[in-house]
């Protein structure tokens, strides 16, 4: 601890800034002073420095303040005298831990939990108050110790917290529902001993305590439909009316509460919601709610995101409501934003163009881009993850895409770089956008390609993560989408038959799934494409035909029987090379798979296999008769024949065109 | 996945206990992204018979919001040096999303009947589209495919260049063989102007697919 001699916090000396120093120094030597005067002045002291003072905090905290002033709580017994040093040391170090995370972590580091709770017995109201109010502080934040719910003592004293008086100590109980209770075992326990009785009580109470209460009740009910069905129904829905219209309460923290409250409702029960006049006052007072400057603002956005989350018809409302350019206008203003509330606000953002591309052109068309490109090189990963996330959800539209919007350097290089993030949740989001972003339709050259992302996908699907190896994939894919032959052989060139084949055969499927649809495309185009399935001495036509006969999963059969319908409309080589996959010579007898897919459940899986049979048969080449007969007695034609009136109308009209070629041969 | 309906013969009916619950199209296997075609456009006026080469491709296709679009390039425009492509959006009608009045495009509904009804494939329905809009049509079982084509902007030359994009196309897509034919209207230029397209097989001897996933 620092300690300076008093003569040298004298009138003279020189500049402010090392006056204040020295008085911050000297601070800590009267903080441990034996005199209860001079510690009770020197902690109100610091208590008034750092209430709502984030930088006084911070420095007070690096001069390691926290543990002198839990030492001064420790130390302090429970008589009389030394009440208010109790208090103004609970209240300074709530202050602490009041929104700074760091601040929290040093309070739990020094110890002073115990005693704090300590405090709550104590006789006289204004200690318990400020006991109660500091270990509330320390519940609200991200490092709030576990709370163990499932043991009895633990659950006497929270149930004694939510039994007092006390409005702080009540809250506090809330508190630590709000933000310790994290699994539905827990949430069962509390509601099987009462707690929403208890809690309800709470939304006639305090200020403090309505929102302690807005927030422990969401936590309760979260996922829980017959729990929010209990709480609809107490008292004929009073409580749940008294909910609704607390969105309307002049203090923006209740109505974030409130809304936030709802939100959960909504997400687990949508029923109660079906007025649509709720649900637009929902968005509205949220919208209204994001420009408040303050911490509910942070908090606001991304409520508003898990709202209309996967909801089109949300969506539309906050189309309609104005959002996009309500939340662009916020972004624009140029103040520096608290990273939570940028990432709630891309996010935001994001979910209104998941589904709708007039809220995608809208959005597009307010000059955005440079906001995002900003964002991608944000120093918090959460940031950077959700502008990325919401590039992949613009570029949704395949009409911007194919006006070349995302294919300038200024967007694809920040974003091939973000392949690089140190954070893997940046990295998912990038290869998401990126997905979407090569399929620029427009023009064979690619950005991508030149700054290195063809190579970096291609190593990320070597990736010992699966989801990794399945999205690095899909975005090959996509940029192998009516791709130029140049572009192809500069793909394939780094791959080979020997990784296409392990990529078809890797063990989980979705994986194999996204080798073959990128293999499709591949295959695709013009005719000369067809080779590349021949290199390696057909070791990839191998793997295929090995995954098909294996009962595979059918969308990664729908898309080796696309290979395989692409390879077929090729050459007379060609179709009988396919015919060689289907009719392996060395296990003749075995279940034919193309019997198996014809009878599939999976109507696209029965009309890509009809494809292949269409194409090996049709009537222009040489070979087409004795490929039918060889399908004939395969039994393939008659199980044809057994589907004419197939339930999917698709696979119905390709068999007619089988059934139609082979009438070409002479077949009745 | 397609819900099993039982089959008919003539254009289904939608239960009419449910009339306000439609579902969206079903997949059509060359109605996809990737797809191209290829044909032409009658420009003929009273002056002289002219007509132009188009190959279309579809680029995106949204079954559920009735969406689809893709480009249209004109070649032999003799206005223009090189071929003109421009970018177009699509509307699917299928009685969810869009039905076959237009509302919109300064096309009356006696304009949309006058061009849906040179579509053969349109008279088994234009009884019913006439008394109630088609509201009763299970179009999820018709093996053609009605849309509206509205051309957005040109990719590859100015708006001086001395085309319109002001009109819009009626369109009719054949399931079994993907052909396309189609009705340019627009107020302004001569009626009626016919669209004819087929499938595109680069060469090949059948079909080939592409496909790609948005995330």
């Amino acid at each position: 601890m620092p300690t300076t001699s008093s003569s040298a916090a004298s009138s003279s000396s020189s500049s402010s800034s090392s006056s204040s120093g020295n008085r911050q120094a000297d601070v800590f030597s009267r903080l441990a002073s034996s005199d209860p005067e001079v510690k009770l002045k020197a902690l109100r002291e610091v208590k008034n420095q750092i209430i709502g003072n984030r930088t006084k905090k911070l420095s007070f905290l690096k001069l390691g303040a926290i543990p002198a002033i839990a030492s001064a709580l420790s130390d302090a017994d429970d008589s009389d005298k030394c009440n208010n040093i109790l208090v103004q040391s609970a209240a300074a170090l709530g202050s602490f831990a009041c929104g700074f995370e760091a601040g929290v972590q040093a309070v739990l580091d020094a110890g002073v939990f115990p005693h704090l709770l300590r405090l709550l017995t104590n006789p006289d109201e204004k200690v318990v108050d400020a006991g109660a109010r500091s270990l509330r502080m320390i519940f609200q934040s991200n490092q709030a110790p576990n709370y163990d719910f499932l043991q009895e003592k633990n659950m006497e004293f929270l149930f004694s917290l939510l039994n007092s008086n006390n409005e702080n100590v009540s809250g506090l109980g809330a508190s630590i529902i709000a933000h310790a209770c994290g699994t539905s075992i827990e949430q069962q326990v509390l509601l099987e001993a009462g707690v929403l009785e208890k809690l309800v009580i709470l939304l006639d109470g305090s200020l403090s305590q309505r929102e302690a209460c807005l927030e422990s009740l969401a936590t309760v009910l979260k996922n829980n439909p017959v729990a929010v069905s209990d709480f609809v129904g107490f008292e004929s829905g009073r409580y749940f009316d008294s909910v609704t219209e607390l969105t309307k309460d002049r203090y923006p923290r209740t109505r974030l509460l409130s809304c936030l409250f709802l939100v959960v409702i909504y997400n687990t029960s949508p029923s109660y919601f079906l007025n649509m006049g709720t649900k637009l006052r929902l968005i509205k007072t949220l919208l209204e709610l994001l420009n408040d400057p303050g911490q509910s603002g942070d908090d606001a956005a991304l409520v508003f995101s898990c709202l209309i989350a996967d909801k089109e018809d949300l969506q539309k409302l906050a189309y309609e409501a104005n959002a996009i350019k309500n939340i662009v206008d916020i972004l624009k203003t140029g103040s520096e934003l608290q990273p939570k509330r940028l990432q709630g606000l891309f996010l935001s953002l994001a979910e209104l163009c998941s589904k709708l591309e007039d809220c995608r052109c809208s959005f597009l068309s307010l000059e955005v881009l440079d906001l995002m490109i900003d964002a991608l090189r944000h120093k918090s990963a959460d940031v950077r993850t959700a502008a990325c996330i919401c590039f992949r959800n613009a570029a949704r539209s395949v009409k911007n895409l194919s006006a070349g919007r995302f294919t300038s350097d200024r967007i694809m290089l920040p974003l091939v770089q973000l392949l690089h993030d140190p954070s893997s949740s940046v990295q998912v989001a990038v290869i998401g956008a990126l997905s979407n972003i090569v399929l620029d339709f427009s023009s064979p050259k690619s950005r991508f390609i030149e700054y290195g992302g063809l190579k970096q996908l291609i190593e990320l699907s070597k990736s010992m993560d699966p989801n990794t190896r399945c999205s690095a994939l899909r975005a090959l894919r996509n940029l192998m989408f009516l791709a130029d032959n140049k572009r192809k052989e500069l793909f394939y060139s780094d791959i080979k038959a020997q990784g296409f084949a392990s990529l078809i055969s890797d063990p989980e499927p979705p994986v194999q799934e996204q080798a073959l649809a990128l293999l499709r495309n591949l295959v695709d185009g013009c005719i000369s494409s067809i080779e590349f399935v021949f290199d390696g001495d057909g070791l990839i036509l191998d793997a295929i035909g090995r995954q098909l006969r294996k009962d595979p999963q059918a969308q990664m059969a729908i898309q080796g029987m696309y290979v395989l319908t692409n390879v077929a409309s090729g050459t007379e080589l060609h179709k009988e090379v396919v015919m060689q996959q289907l009719f392996p010579q060395e296990k003749p007898g075995s279940e034919n798979f193309v019997l198996k897919f014809l009878q599939s459940d999976e109507s696209q899986l029965r009309s890509a296999t009809v494809w292949t049979i269409i194409n090996l048969t049709s009537p222009s080449s040489i070979g087409a008769f004795d490929r039918h007969v060889k399908l004939r007695n395969a039994g393939i034609i008659p199980q044809l024949k057994n589907m004419v009136n197939d339930a999917c109308l698709d696979v119905k009209i390709r068999i007619r065109t089988v059934l139609g070629q082979s009438m070409s041969f002479g077949e009745n | 996945m397609p819900v099993r309906v039982v089959e008919s013969n003539t254009p289904a009916q939608v239960s009419g206990t449910d009339p306000g619950i439609r579902s969206p199209l079903q997949p059509s296997s060359l109605l996809g992204a990737g797809q191209a075609f290829s044909g032409t456009q009658n420009v003929s006026n009273q002056q002289k018979e002219e007509a132009w080469r188009v190959n279309v491709q579809i680029q995106g296709i949204d079954l559920e919001h009735g969406y689809l679009c893709g480009t249209m390039e004109a070649l032999n425009v003799p206005m223009a040096d090189t071929p003109v492509i421009t970018f177009w959006e699509g509307e699917i009608v299928d009685g969810k999303n869009y039905t076959f009045y237009t509302g919109k495009w300064e096309a009356t509904r006696e304009d949309d009947m006058r061009h849906w009804s040179k579509f053969p494939s349109f008279s088994p329905l234009q009884g019913q589209v006439e008394s109630d809009g088609g509201r009763q049509l299970d179009l999820n079982n018709y093996p053609y495919i009605f849309m509206r084509w509205k051309e957005q902007y040109f990719v590859n030359v100015g708006t001086d260049c001395g085309l319109t994009i002001a009109g819009f196309y009626y369109v009719c897509f054949s399931c079994s063989d993907g052909s396309i034919s189609g009705f340019y209207y627009d107020p302004n230029s001569s009626p009626f102007q016919k669209l004819e397209l087929k499938t595109v097989n680069e060469g090949r001897s059948g079909f080939s697919f592409s496909s790609y996933e948005l995330q």
